[in-house]
């Protein structure tokens, strides 16, 4: 027994990271840093330009021009936004239980954008290339409930609290769909790692999981509308009936903390199903000589009109009613995603040309 | 294999202190005027008759627990659609038997009425 | 080197955390101490390679059980004095199984059939998978009891409904698909009405 405890607890890994010197292990941290940096800085202005781009493309779909006053075409707008946020009060109620008021949207941004360690940009640009990447990114989204209803909670007001119970109850029953429909990917891909699912997606248009796993795509990104609580799924912010649901007790740079979180996982939802059902980095013309070589461009191209269907998915539809949400991700996607799942891997077996023979 | 975490670890601590420094930031570079008004909860206008922290529907559990045990199912799928092509036949039908025991759950709930909500 | 940093860190957070549970008075802030001293022992079943085990351990408990666990606490508002009443009564049997725990967590550390000894872990190249080497025994040499897994599922699932179901009587249900189905010709009649002459 102490044998055991000096052997296993005082030297647990006697191999280490690296075989080699400090200094080198220094700047493999260092390295991991600034592509950290690289990364989360256009993820951040990505959120703060897709606020505008959700007004102005809203504003032209109701006829109208959106914010076009703060600089040219209101292009400084999410700046202006950005600085009268930061100088705002924030309010901490006075019923409040204070840490896990302030920790609530801290939880819910961690998350959002630690999932973006995983995302392969082209076939080398990738922070951490990790086998279980898929499940890696299942696990962080599941995380993001931990924000909502510590916020609902601890904001210690009604509205919070049934706006974050909502959130909850539906995020979860939309997050067993989106388990399944990654489970499908998986199955297609025959691998966890997200850059070997783009790549067993080569060959054309038609070799892209979207025309195999057509109902898995769908229920994916609608599952990811609803995790992301965006219209047309968004009870639990609800102004009409709840005020704004779980964040209604807060202001200033913590609203917009939560704000930031929710913007962050509509882009990594975009960008997830760019990877994992239409090819990710993959031209389009695969074979014409230019315009069929990957590059992020076409990546990101992607991700850009997924992030426009959300936008264009709330201008569009008005708000479903609770039950229908709860019917809706339970009655009808759960038994769609187990069906196809079948269908998959019958097809996986059976090795069907084109796919996966 | 350890050393494709690392970034992560890093990633995860960097984005825990974005979220605190941004917090304390706007705590710092806001204003500070508290109010006993301002910092009541908010209700419409009047004060609050009860605790916010209300007992709720019992489906809410059943919705959660459920969540859980299709949670587990993930979860054992996800081996089983990786390995599915070294594991042949017998793996395959391993998982549809495990597969149609949980349908058999599901129709079990979806009969008895669990997923309907009012 | 690094790996003992990080290993030492995680470990006095899971410490810390998990005595937090039992000594914090609030049932929310245990229940998320909890959940902290999960992730952290994540972190260490990472350290040993046990990759898929790992983010399992996040996705199920952190992200499915845990949630549960806060939905009864915040929710079902439990009054904590009565609980407390008990704690010198349920005392004795608490030391037992606080001893039984430990004897048997002495025995399985100390036999020698389970190799704990090995002080360095297996390690693998970058490219190794955790996950298929599971699914690659998972699925065939231990078939039997992930079929048994499936069952006690089952049953999970029909416990959970038999005990938390009670079918309100005074509660309606609209039916979405119904509502969907509905035609104009069912709802509205169109009547061609004469029109009156006007008494003069």
């Amino acid at each position: 027994m102490f044998e055991f405890i000096r052997n296993n607890l005082l030297s647990p890994f006697v191999g280490s990271l690296f075989p080699a010197s400090i200094e080198v292990q220094a700047l493999y941290t260092l390295d991991a840093l600034i592509k950290i940096i690289v990364i989360l800085i256009p993820v951040l202005l990505g959120v703060a330009y897709l606020t505008y781009a959700e007004r102005k493309i809203i504003g032209y779909i109701q006829v109208r021009i959106g914010p076009n006053r703060v600089g040219p075409l209101g292009l400084l707008q999410p700046i202006a936004d950005a600085l009268k946020l930061t100088f705002k009060e924030i309010i901490i109620p006075s019923g409040a239980n204070k840490k896990l008021f302030i920790i609530a949207p801290i939880l819910s941004l961690a998350p959002s954008l630690a999932a973006w360690a995983v995302i392969p940009f082209n076939d080398v640009a990738v922070l951490a290339d990790i086998n279980a990447g898929l499940l890696y990114i299942l696990a962080l989204t599941s995380l993001a409930v931990y924000g909502i209803i510590i916020a609902g909670w601890a904001s210690n007001s009604k509205y919070a609290f049934i706006g974050s119970m909502r959130a909850v109850a539906q995020i979860i029953a939309y997050e067993i769909a989106m388990g399944f429909a990654l489970v499908g990917v998986l199955i297609a891909a025959g691998s966890l790692n997200l850059g070997d699912i783009v790549r067993a997606q080569d060959g054309s248009l038609l070799h892209w999981f979207w025309l195999p796993l057509w109902p898995l795509f769908i229920v994916f990104f609608l599952a990811g509308v609803a995790e992301t609580n965006r219209a047309p799924f968004d009870v639990s912010e609800g102004e009409s009936e709840i005020v704004a649901g779980f964040h209604v007790e807060y202001g200033g740079m913590a609203f917009s903390i939560f704000f930031m979180a929710e913007y962050a996982n509509m882009m990594l939802i975009s960008i997830l199903t760019a990877i994992m059902f239409c090819g990710g980095w993959l031209s389009p013309f695969q074979g014409v000589p230019f315009l069929g070589e990957p590059s992020i461009i076409w990546l990101l191209m992607k991700t850009s009109f997924f992030l426009f269907l959300f936008l264009w998915f709330r201008a569009t539809f008005p708000r479903y009613r609770y039950d229908q949400i709860m019917r809706l991700g339970w009655k009808v996607f759960i038994p769609i995603t187990i069906v196809w799942l079948v269908v998959v891997s019958v097809l996986v077996v059976a090795q069907i040309p084109p796919w996966f023979d | 294999m350890l050393a494709n975490y690392l970034p992560i670890l890093i990633f995860l601590f960097v984005s825990l202190g974005l979220g605190c420094m941004l917090f304390v930031i706007g705590y710092f570079l806001g204003p500070n005027r508290p109010d006993s008004e301002k910092e009541s909860p908010y209700e419409c206008g009047f004060a609050a008759f009860e605790d916010a922290r209300m007992q709720f529907d019992v489906r809410y559990y059943l919705v959660a627990i459920l969540f859980i045990i299709f949670d587990l199912e993930i979860a054992f799928l996800f081996p089983w659609a990786v390995a599915l092509e070294s594991i042949g036949m017998a793996g395959f039908w391993a998982m549809m038997i495990f597969l149609g025991v949980l349908v058999v759950g599901f129709i079990y709930e979806w009969r008895r009425g669990a997923l309907e909500w009012e | 080197m690094i790996e003992q940093i990080i290993f030492y860190f995680f470990a006095a957070i899971l410490i810390i955390s998990a005595s937090m549970v039992i000594t914090v008075r609030n049932p929310v802030h245990a229940a998320l101490f909890l959940v902290l001293s999960f992730f952290s022992s994540a972190a260490i079943w990472l350290l040993l390679e046990a990759e898929f085990l790992a983010i399992t351990l996040v996705l199920v408990y952190v992200g499915a059980v845990m949630v549960l666990f806060l939905f009864v606490v915040m929710m079902l508002d439990i009054n904590l004095a009565p609980l407390r009443e008990g704690f010198t009564r349920y005392l004795p049997v608490g030391i037992l199984v606080a001893v039984l725990m430990l004897l048997f967590m002495a025995l399985i550390v100390s036999s020698d059939s389970f190799n704990l000894n090995q002080a360095e872990g297996i390690k693998h190249a970058a490219d190794y998978s955790n996950t298929a080497e599971l699914g690659l025994i998972l699925y065939t040499e231990y078939l039997y009891p992930f079929e048994i897994a499936g069952a006690i599922l089952l049953v999970a699932i029909i416990a959970a409904i038999a005990l938390t179901m009670r079918k309100s009587k005074t509660l309606k249900t609209p039916k979405p698909e119904q509502q969907v189905a509905v035609k104009r010709e069912d709802r509205v009649r169109l009547v061609k009405m004469e029109s009156e002459k006007r008494d003069t």
